[in-house]
């Protein structure tokens, strides 16, 4: 509990996260054009990129597809927390605003013997991300 | 640096915070046919998974199988396993804590054996009789990953049982499964893994253990197993590969120790080798009706690839399979499957028995 409150505690404090969880065909740009869009795929046990680097303070969507089962996606220490939906069912996508920094990502959905496994880093960074 | 409250406009998918506990699990049915011989119904798995977040860094996983639906005291016909059951200490992106009963991270079965991820009926005969799945022990160790997708895992946990081993199934009966495990010795297991192409999976593992120690008066039977594989899966196309090979040193005294207790020699070897090649393709991905896959795998396996000085290897254990079918997912949580197996060995005299296989699994 002291581990969770303090993690709010910091995301309150240093980031402005906008959020805009909806399920999505893979055709919908509902978005802005000058959003950037990361895409994520998830499939047991991985998430690839694992690693994602975005720019600090600006909207990034992030789009995530499941290529087997049901998975989630959650930032820890924010509200991010999405379920993936599973294959050919379309994609979950996120619209984040961080501040600089590290920030972990998990599966939420237990998806088999490796869930544990699934995990991930965004680094939003003053520089542009990639 | 910014400040500000959370704007969280949400629709469609609603968040899903991961339940403090919660239960999950993979049921697997089959009918095996083999040549010559009456088929068999069998409830192979029924798994029950159970996780338990006690915080944001520490978790519970408990994994419970029966085997063969039904236990009984001699273990004749099913068992009753636990699996894993492990505490994670989640530190660090890249240096995490593991302890309690886990998966051997050796190979691409044992780890992620779930129904509808892999093609075929069983699993196959290289992660049966040379990586001896589903393999677990008592242990503690660090897992993480860093950069872009390099993951490692590295374990000590209880090794296996020499004197359990056989020409036939390799180290198979040798696994200790955790029942107060002899833990004299520490085996030691490793594995990287490199995910940062989209698609591609590498992994290479290693598991290394005195095995010897049931023996009195003692002496080392060192056991060594290497591993290395590759799995690829984009849209419709799924390929996989794998190389394992295990090297058990003193063979010929084990033989000798065995001979003395049992009264047959058991005609263990000094090295085993299995690899295979598998490609799957969905010719039917997204429909209405689900999706429909086929795939064809080679796999060559030999239990006695290697023998001790003073040993022949009976050639009926140089074996390799085609095994060809395909799996019709209704949808991404349950798979049926259809294959056909067949199965030569080197001998002139003993078959080798081909089967042909149904089979349901799914996951919840
Ligand atoms: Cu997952």
């Amino acid at each position: 509990m002291v581990v969770l409150r303090r993690a709010r505690l910091r995301f309150t404090a240093v980031a402005l996260v906008t959020l805009v969880a909806s399920l999505a065909a893979p055709t919908a740009q509902d978005a802005d054009d000058a959003v950037r869009t990361v895409r994520v795929s998830a499939e047991r046990f991985t998430f690839t990129p694992s690693e994602i680097r975005v720019p600090a303070d600006v909207p990034v969507r992030i789009e995530l597809k499941s290529e087997d089962t049901d998975h989630g996606f959650r930032i820890v220490g924010t509200d991010v927390d999405v379920v993936i939906p599973k294959r050919s069912r379309g994609a979950a996508v996120v619209t984040v605003t961080l501040a600089e920094g590290e920030y972990t990502f998990e599966c939420s959905q237990i998806c088999g013997a490796g869930h544990a496994f699934m995990r991930g880093v965004i680094i939003a960074s003053a520089e542009d991300g990639e | 640096m910014l400040l500000g409250a959370t704007a969280a406009a949400q629709t469609g998918s609603p968040p899903a915070p991961e339940p403090r506990t919660g239960i999950s699990g993979y049921m697997e049915a089959h009918y095996n046919k083999p040549e010559f011989e009456d088929g068999r119904l069998d409830f192979h798995r029924f798994v029950l998974l159970v996780t338990h977040s006690f915080s944001d860094r520490l978790r519970f996983v408990g994994e419970l199988e029966l085997e063969h639906a039904f236990v009984e005291g001699l273990e004749e016909a099913g068992e009753l396993e636990l699996e894993q059951a492990y505490v994670d200490f989640l530190l660090d992106r890249s240096f995490n804590v593991r302890a309690g009963m886990m998966l051997m991270p050796v190979g691409i079965i044992n780890e992620r054996h779930e129904p509808p991820v892999f093609y075929g009926v069983e699993r196959p005969f290289v992660d049966t009789v040379i990586v001896p799945t589903t393999w677990f022990e008592v242990g503690a160790g660090v897992h993480g990953e860093v950069g872009r997708g390099l993951r490692y895992r590295a374990f000590l946990t209880a090794p296996l049982n020499a004197a359990e081993f056989s020409a036939e199934e390799g180290l198979r009966d040798g696994r200790q499964k955790g029942a107060e495990a002899n833990a004299g010795r520490l085996a030691a297991t490793g594995r990287v893994e490199l995910v940062s192409i989209p698609g591609l999976t590498l992994g290479a593992s290693l598991w290394s253990g005195k095995s010897g120690f049931e023996f009195r008066p003692r002496f080392d039977v060192n056991v060594h197993v290497a591993e290395a594989d590759a799995r690829y899966a984009r849209d419709r196309l799924e390929l996989r590969g794998q190389f394992a090979q295990v090297w058990i040193d003193n063979a010929a005294t084990l033989n000798q120790a065995l001979a003395f207790r049992i009264g047959v020699d058991p005609n263990l070897p000094s090295a085993m080798r299995g690899f295979y090649a598998e490609g799957g393709y969905r010719f039917i991905s997204g429909a209405r009706i689900g999706d429909v896959g086929a795939f064809a795998r080679y796999e060559n396996f030999d239990t006695q690839f290697r023998m001790p000085d003073g040993y022949l290897p009976l050639r009926a254990f140089d074996r390799d399979a085609l095994v060809v079918g395909a799996t019709y997912w209704p949808e991404p949580d349950i798979a049926i499957k259809a294959d056909v197996s067949w199965v030569r060995n080197r001998s002139s005299v003993i078959e080798a028995p081909n089967s042909w296989n149904l089979g349901i699994g799914w996951w919840f």
